[in-house]
Protein backbone atom coordinates (compact mmCIF):
# COMPACT_ATOMS: atom_id res chain seq x y z
CA UNK A 1 0.00 0.00 0.00
CA UNK A 2 2.79 1.98 0.82
CA UNK A 3 5.04 1.20 -1.83
CA UNK A 4 2.68 0.82 -4.74
CA UNK A 5 2.64 3.27 -7.39
CA UNK A 6 -0.49 2.04 -9.04
CA UNK A 7 -2.56 4.44 -10.44
CA UNK A 8 -5.75 2.57 -9.27
CA UNK A 9 -4.64 3.03 -6.00
CA UNK A 10 -7.35 5.57 -4.27
CA UNK A 11 -4.67 8.45 -3.16
CA UNK A 12 -5.48 11.31 -1.40
CA UNK A 13 -5.71 12.82 -4.33
CA UNK A 14 -9.00 11.54 -6.02
CA UNK A 15 -8.00 9.41 -8.72
CA UNK A 16 -9.24 10.51 -12.36
CA UNK A 17 -12.34 8.67 -13.20
CA UNK A 18 -10.46 8.14 -16.61
CA UNK A 19 -7.64 6.29 -15.44
CA UNK A 20 -9.93 4.07 -12.90
CA UNK A 21 -12.32 3.20 -14.92
CA UNK A 22 -9.44 1.43 -17.31
CA UNK A 23 -7.75 -0.28 -14.76
CA UNK A 24 -11.46 -1.75 -13.37
CA UNK A 25 -11.90 -2.65 -17.29
CA UNK A 26 -8.38 -4.96 -17.83
CA UNK A 27 -9.39 -6.75 -14.39
CA UNK A 28 -12.41 -7.36 -15.74
CA UNK A 29 -11.13 -8.29 -19.06
CA UNK A 30 -8.97 -11.02 -17.13
CA UNK A 31 -11.61 -12.38 -14.72
CA UNK A 32 -13.40 -13.09 -17.96
CA UNK A 33 -11.00 -15.48 -19.30
CA UNK A 34 -10.91 -17.04 -16.11
CA UNK A 35 -14.20 -17.53 -16.04
CA UNK A 36 -14.65 -18.87 -19.20
CA UNK A 37 -12.52 -21.88 -18.34
CA UNK A 38 -14.95 -22.22 -15.61
CA UNK A 39 -17.42 -23.15 -18.68
CA UNK A 40 -14.79 -25.36 -20.66
CA UNK A 41 -16.09 -28.63 -22.02
CA UNK A 42 -14.01 -31.23 -20.74
CA UNK A 43 -13.55 -33.17 -23.77
CA UNK A 44 -13.41 -30.17 -26.27
CA UNK A 45 -11.80 -27.76 -24.25
CA UNK A 46 -14.35 -25.16 -25.56
CA UNK A 47 -16.86 -23.45 -23.74
CA UNK A 48 -19.14 -26.02 -23.41
CA UNK A 49 -22.13 -25.94 -26.25
CA UNK A 50 -25.55 -27.48 -25.60
CA UNK A 51 -24.18 -28.02 -22.27
CA UNK A 52 -24.79 -30.79 -20.41
CA UNK A 53 -23.82 -31.65 -16.19
CA UNK A 54 -23.23 -35.25 -15.50
CA UNK A 55 -24.40 -36.60 -11.92
CA UNK A 56 -20.78 -35.92 -10.56
CA UNK A 57 -21.08 -32.51 -11.74
CA UNK A 58 -18.50 -32.36 -14.60
CA UNK A 59 -19.23 -30.28 -17.60
CA UNK A 60 -19.26 -31.54 -21.26
CA UNK A 61 -21.05 -30.39 -24.62
CA UNK A 62 -23.74 -32.45 -25.30
CA UNK A 63 -22.17 -33.68 -28.73
CA UNK A 64 -18.86 -34.22 -26.79
CA UNK A 65 -20.32 -36.50 -24.23
CA UNK A 66 -22.82 -38.28 -27.03
CA UNK A 67 -19.66 -38.86 -28.91
CA UNK A 68 -17.43 -40.50 -25.70
CA UNK A 69 -20.81 -42.31 -24.96
CA UNK A 70 -21.46 -43.89 -28.19
CA UNK A 71 -17.27 -44.73 -28.48
CA UNK A 72 -16.74 -46.51 -24.99
CA UNK A 73 -20.57 -47.63 -25.04
CA UNK A 74 -19.18 -50.87 -22.68
CA UNK A 75 -18.04 -48.89 -20.20
CA UNK A 76 -20.10 -45.43 -19.58
CA UNK A 77 -18.26 -43.62 -17.40
CA UNK A 78 -17.72 -39.97 -16.70
CA UNK A 79 -14.56 -38.85 -18.83
CA UNK A 80 -13.19 -36.73 -15.90
CA UNK A 81 -13.56 -39.08 -12.49
CA UNK A 82 -14.75 -42.88 -13.95
CA UNK A 83 -18.43 -42.31 -12.07
CA UNK A 84 -20.93 -43.80 -13.92
CA UNK A 85 -22.52 -42.38 -16.41
CA UNK A 86 -25.59 -42.87 -18.67
CA UNK A 87 -27.62 -40.40 -21.35
CA UNK A 88 -30.90 -40.44 -18.27
CA UNK A 89 -27.89 -39.25 -15.82
CA UNK A 90 -27.32 -35.64 -17.65
CA UNK A 91 -28.76 -32.42 -16.64
CA UNK A 92 -29.01 -30.28 -19.98
CA UNK A 93 -27.56 -26.35 -18.76
CA UNK A 94 -30.28 -23.74 -20.08
CA UNK A 95 -28.52 -20.49 -19.95
CA UNK A 96 -30.53 -17.11 -20.19
CA UNK A 97 -31.38 -16.70 -24.01
CA UNK A 98 -30.15 -20.16 -24.98
CA UNK A 99 -32.59 -22.48 -24.25
CA UNK A 100 -34.84 -22.21 -27.55
CA UNK A 101 -31.75 -21.09 -30.15
CA UNK A 102 -30.87 -25.51 -30.77
CA UNK A 103 -29.06 -24.87 -33.59
CA UNK A 104 -29.64 -28.67 -35.55
CA UNK A 105 -26.27 -30.56 -34.56
CA UNK A 106 -24.30 -32.44 -36.97
CA UNK A 107 -25.79 -35.72 -36.58
CA UNK A 108 -25.55 -36.33 -32.82
CA UNK A 109 -28.82 -36.95 -31.11
CA UNK A 110 -30.80 -34.61 -29.62
CA UNK A 111 -29.55 -33.27 -26.24
CA UNK A 112 -31.61 -34.90 -23.08
CA UNK A 113 -34.44 -32.83 -22.20
CA UNK A 114 -34.33 -31.22 -18.07
CA UNK A 115 -36.24 -33.62 -15.51
CA UNK A 116 -38.85 -31.57 -13.90
CA UNK A 117 -40.41 -32.25 -10.82
CA UNK A 118 -43.50 -30.64 -8.98
CA UNK A 119 -42.43 -29.36 -5.94
CA UNK A 120 -43.90 -31.63 -3.13
CA UNK A 121 -46.27 -30.58 -0.15
CA UNK A 122 -45.21 -34.45 1.47
CA UNK A 123 -42.10 -34.79 3.50
CA UNK A 124 -42.44 -38.57 3.63
CA UNK A 125 -41.08 -40.12 0.39
CA UNK A 126 -42.18 -44.16 0.72
CA UNK A 127 -39.86 -46.67 1.69
CA UNK A 128 -38.85 -47.12 -1.90
CA UNK A 129 -41.56 -49.50 -2.95
CA UNK A 130 -42.99 -47.14 -5.21
CA UNK A 131 -40.13 -46.18 -7.43
CA UNK A 132 -39.94 -49.79 -8.99
CA UNK A 133 -37.15 -50.76 -6.24
CA UNK A 134 -38.89 -53.92 -4.54
CA UNK A 135 -38.39 -56.78 -6.27
CA UNK A 136 -39.56 -60.02 -6.00
CA UNK A 137 -38.84 -63.25 -8.10
CA UNK A 138 -39.65 -66.90 -8.01
CA UNK A 139 -38.22 -69.49 -10.47
CA UNK A 140 -38.67 -72.90 -11.28
CA UNK A 141 -35.94 -74.25 -13.60
CA UNK A 142 -37.48 -75.70 -16.69
CA UNK A 143 -40.59 -76.43 -15.38
CA UNK A 144 -42.52 -79.20 -17.56
CA UNK A 145 -39.39 -81.42 -18.03
CA UNK A 146 -38.77 -82.04 -14.64
CA UNK A 147 -42.23 -83.15 -14.22
CA UNK A 148 -42.85 -85.17 -17.38
CA UNK A 149 -39.49 -87.10 -16.22
CA UNK A 150 -40.35 -87.37 -12.80
CA UNK A 151 -43.74 -88.82 -12.96
CA UNK A 152 -44.34 -90.26 -16.23
CA UNK A 153 -41.94 -93.01 -16.03
CA UNK A 154 -41.99 -93.44 -20.36
CA UNK A 155 -39.91 -96.08 -21.76
CA UNK A 156 -38.85 -97.91 -18.22
CA UNK A 157 -36.51 -100.50 -18.36
CA UNK A 158 -35.61 -100.76 -14.86
CA UNK A 159 -36.09 -104.02 -13.02
CA UNK A 160 -39.36 -104.35 -10.51
CA UNK A 161 -39.52 -103.71 -6.67
CA UNK A 162 -38.06 -106.92 -5.02
CA UNK A 163 -40.73 -109.05 -3.52
CA UNK A 164 -42.10 -107.88 -0.22
CA UNK A 165 -40.61 -109.18 3.47
CA UNK A 166 -37.26 -110.10 1.18
CA UNK A 167 -33.87 -108.61 2.92
CA UNK A 168 -33.58 -106.56 -0.85
CA UNK A 169 -37.44 -105.14 0.28
CA UNK A 170 -36.31 -103.76 3.59
CA UNK A 171 -33.02 -102.58 1.85
CA UNK A 172 -34.52 -100.37 -0.42
CA UNK A 173 -37.53 -99.09 2.10
CA UNK A 174 -34.57 -98.17 4.33
CA UNK A 175 -32.64 -96.49 1.57
CA UNK A 176 -36.10 -94.93 0.25
CA UNK A 177 -36.45 -93.37 3.97
CA UNK A 178 -33.04 -91.84 4.41
CA UNK A 179 -33.41 -90.01 0.98
CA UNK A 180 -36.78 -88.85 2.15
CA UNK A 181 -35.66 -87.64 5.17
CA UNK A 182 -32.41 -86.34 3.46
CA UNK A 183 -34.73 -84.58 1.04
CA UNK A 184 -36.80 -83.08 3.96
CA UNK A 185 -34.37 -81.44 5.29
CA UNK A 186 -32.68 -80.36 2.43
CA UNK A 187 -36.02 -78.23 1.40
CA UNK A 188 -35.55 -77.27 4.92
CA UNK A 189 -32.45 -75.54 4.87
CA UNK A 190 -33.32 -74.17 1.47
CA UNK A 191 -36.53 -72.45 3.16
CA UNK A 192 -34.42 -71.51 6.25
CA UNK A 193 -31.18 -70.31 4.80
CA UNK B 1 -8.77 -21.70 -35.65
CA UNK B 2 -11.68 -21.95 -38.12
CA UNK B 3 -12.20 -24.83 -40.52
CA UNK B 4 -10.04 -27.26 -37.93
CA UNK B 5 -11.08 -30.49 -36.96
CA UNK B 6 -12.31 -30.87 -33.85
CA UNK B 7 -9.34 -32.79 -33.00
CA UNK B 8 -7.02 -30.36 -34.70
CA UNK B 9 -8.45 -27.72 -32.84
CA UNK B 10 -8.42 -29.36 -29.41
CA UNK B 11 -4.42 -30.33 -30.06
CA UNK B 12 -4.21 -26.47 -30.77
CA UNK B 13 -5.36 -25.64 -27.71
CA UNK B 14 -3.21 -28.24 -25.73
CA UNK B 15 0.07 -27.18 -27.22
CA UNK B 16 -0.95 -23.69 -26.68
CA UNK B 17 -1.53 -24.44 -22.97
CA UNK B 18 1.40 -26.91 -22.75
CA UNK B 19 3.79 -24.13 -24.36
CA UNK B 20 2.26 -21.77 -21.27
CA UNK B 21 1.89 -23.67 -18.45
CA UNK B 22 4.16 -27.20 -19.16
CA UNK B 23 4.80 -29.59 -15.98
CA UNK B 24 8.14 -29.53 -14.77
CA UNK B 25 10.71 -31.10 -16.73
CA UNK B 26 8.58 -31.59 -19.71
CA UNK B 27 9.15 -29.48 -23.42
CA UNK B 28 7.50 -29.71 -26.50
CA UNK B 29 8.87 -29.41 -29.84
CA UNK B 30 6.37 -26.66 -31.17
CA UNK B 31 7.75 -25.95 -34.38
CA UNK B 32 7.32 -29.87 -35.41
CA UNK B 33 3.64 -30.23 -33.33
CA UNK B 34 2.95 -26.99 -35.75
CA UNK B 35 4.42 -28.66 -38.91
CA UNK B 36 2.14 -31.65 -38.41
CA UNK B 37 -0.65 -31.51 -35.36
CA UNK B 38 -0.53 -35.22 -35.35
CA UNK B 39 2.38 -36.29 -34.59
CA UNK B 40 4.59 -34.55 -31.38
CA UNK B 41 7.83 -34.86 -29.56
CA UNK B 42 8.23 -33.82 -26.23
CA UNK B 43 11.83 -33.76 -24.07
CA UNK B 44 11.29 -34.81 -20.44
CA UNK B 45 13.68 -34.71 -17.97
CA UNK B 46 14.75 -37.36 -15.39
CA UNK B 47 12.96 -36.00 -11.59
CA UNK B 48 15.98 -34.81 -9.39
CA UNK B 49 16.00 -36.82 -6.67
CA UNK B 50 15.02 -39.91 -8.35
CA UNK B 51 16.54 -42.89 -10.13
CA UNK B 52 16.52 -40.87 -13.31
CA UNK B 53 17.92 -37.65 -11.92
CA UNK B 54 19.73 -35.34 -14.85
CA UNK B 55 18.66 -38.14 -17.58
CA UNK B 56 16.66 -36.93 -21.41
CA UNK B 57 13.63 -38.78 -22.66
CA UNK B 58 12.22 -38.38 -25.96
CA UNK B 59 8.44 -39.21 -26.04
CA UNK B 60 6.54 -39.53 -29.78
CA UNK B 61 2.71 -38.51 -29.35
CA UNK B 62 0.68 -39.85 -32.01
CA UNK B 63 -2.74 -38.72 -32.64
CA UNK B 64 -5.33 -40.43 -34.55
CA UNK B 65 -8.82 -37.92 -36.32
CA UNK B 66 -10.61 -39.62 -32.91
CA UNK B 67 -8.62 -37.70 -30.26
CA UNK B 68 -9.49 -37.11 -27.78
CA UNK B 69 -12.01 -40.23 -28.23
CA UNK B 70 -8.85 -42.16 -28.84
CA UNK B 71 -5.79 -42.55 -27.06
CA UNK B 72 -2.69 -41.16 -28.33
CA UNK B 73 -0.19 -43.65 -29.51
CA UNK B 74 2.68 -42.92 -27.03
CA UNK B 75 6.33 -44.23 -27.04
CA UNK B 76 9.81 -43.23 -25.64
CA UNK B 77 12.18 -42.90 -29.17
CA UNK B 78 15.90 -41.97 -29.59
CA UNK B 79 18.86 -43.00 -28.11
CA UNK B 80 17.86 -43.17 -24.39
CA UNK B 81 15.14 -45.48 -23.48
CA UNK B 82 14.38 -45.49 -19.82
CA UNK B 83 14.96 -48.49 -18.36
CA UNK B 84 12.06 -49.23 -16.18
CA UNK B 85 9.61 -51.98 -15.63
CA UNK B 86 7.45 -50.68 -17.67
CA UNK B 87 8.99 -49.18 -20.46
CA UNK B 88 10.08 -52.18 -22.99
CA UNK B 89 13.39 -51.26 -24.92
CA UNK B 90 11.71 -50.84 -28.21
CA UNK B 91 10.07 -47.49 -26.38
CA UNK B 92 6.76 -49.26 -25.77
CA UNK B 93 5.30 -48.50 -22.47
CA UNK B 94 2.54 -50.46 -20.49
CA UNK B 95 0.26 -47.77 -18.88
CA UNK B 96 -3.08 -48.16 -18.73
CA UNK B 97 -4.07 -44.82 -19.13
CA UNK B 98 -2.37 -45.28 -22.57
CA UNK B 99 -5.35 -48.04 -23.75
CA UNK B 100 -8.17 -49.30 -21.92
CA UNK B 101 -7.97 -46.29 -19.30
CA UNK B 102 -8.36 -43.73 -21.55
CA UNK B 103 -10.76 -40.77 -21.33
CA UNK B 104 -11.17 -37.99 -23.53
CA UNK B 105 -10.58 -36.06 -20.17
CA UNK B 106 -7.06 -36.66 -20.33
CA UNK B 107 -4.42 -34.79 -22.18
CA UNK B 108 -1.00 -34.70 -23.10
CA UNK B 109 -0.42 -32.63 -20.41
CA UNK B 110 -1.90 -35.51 -17.90
CA UNK B 111 -0.02 -38.16 -19.73
CA UNK B 112 3.15 -36.44 -19.83
CA UNK B 113 2.52 -36.14 -15.62
CA UNK B 114 1.77 -39.93 -15.52
CA UNK B 115 4.84 -40.79 -17.19
CA UNK B 116 6.61 -38.55 -14.89
CA UNK B 117 5.43 -39.96 -12.06
CA UNK B 118 5.70 -43.57 -13.17
CA UNK B 119 9.25 -42.89 -13.84
CA UNK B 120 9.66 -41.06 -10.09
CA UNK B 121 8.67 -43.35 -8.24
CA UNK B 122 10.71 -46.60 -9.82
CA UNK B 123 12.62 -48.01 -6.76
CA UNK B 124 14.79 -50.40 -9.42
CA UNK B 125 16.13 -49.96 -12.67
CA UNK B 126 15.28 -53.02 -14.39
CA UNK B 127 13.42 -54.11 -17.71
CA UNK B 128 9.87 -55.83 -17.90
CA UNK B 129 10.76 -59.73 -17.55
CA UNK B 130 9.38 -60.70 -21.23
CA UNK B 131 11.34 -57.95 -22.80
CA UNK B 132 13.50 -59.60 -25.01
CA UNK B 133 10.60 -61.76 -25.95
CA UNK B 134 7.75 -59.23 -26.42
CA UNK B 135 10.48 -56.84 -28.13
CA UNK B 136 10.85 -59.62 -30.76
CA UNK B 137 7.45 -60.35 -31.57
CA UNK B 138 5.34 -57.23 -30.61
CA UNK B 139 3.65 -54.89 -33.41
CA UNK B 140 4.97 -51.66 -34.07
CA UNK B 141 1.90 -50.10 -32.18
CA UNK B 142 1.70 -50.42 -28.99
CA UNK B 143 -1.66 -49.69 -29.18
CA UNK B 144 -1.99 -53.29 -30.75
CA UNK B 145 -0.80 -54.98 -27.95
CA UNK B 146 -3.12 -56.50 -25.47
CA UNK B 147 -1.40 -55.26 -22.32
CA UNK B 148 -1.83 -56.86 -18.57
CA UNK B 149 -2.25 -54.09 -16.31
CA UNK B 150 -1.15 -55.96 -13.26
CA UNK B 151 1.16 -53.72 -10.84
CA UNK B 152 -0.52 -50.52 -9.41
CA UNK B 153 2.05 -49.91 -7.14
CA UNK B 154 4.34 -47.93 -9.42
Amino acid sequence: MSTSASPAEPSASPPEPSTSGNSSQKEGAGEEARDDRNFECNICLDTAKNAVVSMCGHLFCWPCLHQWLETASARQVCPVCKAAISREKVVPLYGRGSSDQQDPRENSAPRPSGQRTEPDGSLFNGFGLGDNSFHLSFGIGAFPFGFFTSTFNLGETRPSPAAMGTPQHLEEQFLSKIFLWLAIIFIAWLLLA
Amino acid sequence: MAGLSPSERRLQKELMSLMKEPPPGVVVDVDLAEQNILQWIIQMEGVSGTLYEGEQFQLQFKFSRKYPFDSPEVTFIGANIPVHPHVYSNGHICLSILTDDWSPALSVQSVCLSIVSMLSSCKEKKRPPDNAFYVKTCNKNPKKTKWWYHDDSV
